[in-house]
């Protein structure tokens, strides 16, 4: 190839660029609103309190930026994601499921495995944050595995 | 489930990123089939078959007896 020129492509490879381009740009803006969410919550917050302590009393945020907040993580967490399936083709949507099964399974699991070590004073009581927390990253833990072995 | 898929593209001298543009799959797509770490689903089957103008049992060999 000489350089500063881009090799020919075939009207396939055409279309797979596009493809990847599209999905790489989801990926992208996806990243750009967990982004703003996460800053806002953490910029802006107001009270003393800690999603990771679990002491909800405290967190103070203003009204209007809580919701667009809140709007913002409902995109996140819901329409993206059911967004993101429409882009991908079976094999990819195959290992998306995966990852969610994963992350429903330490949800489920999780709270109550967690509550019996608080039961047995072996952990603090469980709190909504770190049940999320163990579902986030079993979803990602299992859509990682996916890749690799799928 | 063994397939001709790879032998087929090499026959056309297409990248797998060809091939994919083609189906409109992902190309980590077209390489899982190829390696046999993924079976398509019925429909892709067919697209296949239809670019390569075959039939599904002429690429795709599930080991079992017809």
């Amino acid at each position: 190839m000489i350089l500063g020129t881009k090799p020919q492509l075939g009207p396939g490879e055409s279309n797979s660029e596009k493809r990847r381009l599209r999905y790489m740009g989801y990926i992208a803006f996806c990243g750009i609103v967990g982004g703003i969410g996460g800053f806002a919550t953490g910029f802006f917050d107001q009270g003393d309190g800690s999603l990771l302590t679990g002491d909800w009393e405290l967190l103070r945020l203003p009204p209007a930026l809580a919701l667009v907040i809140a709007a913002l993580m409902l995109a996140g967490f819901l329409v993206l994601p059911l967004y993101g399936f429409r882009l991908v083709d079976d094999y990819q949507r195959e290992q998306s499921l995966v990852g969610y099964t994963g992350g429903f399974l330490g949800v489920m699991a999780g709270f109550p495995v967690w509550a019996a070590l608080h039961a047995g004073a072996f952990a603090p009581a469980p709190n909504a944050f770190g049940i999320f927390a163990i579902g986030f990253v079993s979803m990602c833990v299992s859509y990682l595995y996916s890749r690799w072995r799928l | 489930m063994r397939n001709r898929l790879k032998i087929l593209r090499a026959e056309r001298d297409w990248s797998q990123a060809e091939l994919a543009g083609r189906l409109d799959v992902s190309r980590q797509a077209v390489n899982a089939i190829e390696t046999g770490k993924h079976d398509p689903s019925l429909p892709l089957a067919f697209r296949i078959a239809r670019l390569f103008d075959l039939r599904i049992e002429d690429i795709f060999d599930d080991g079992e007896p017809a």
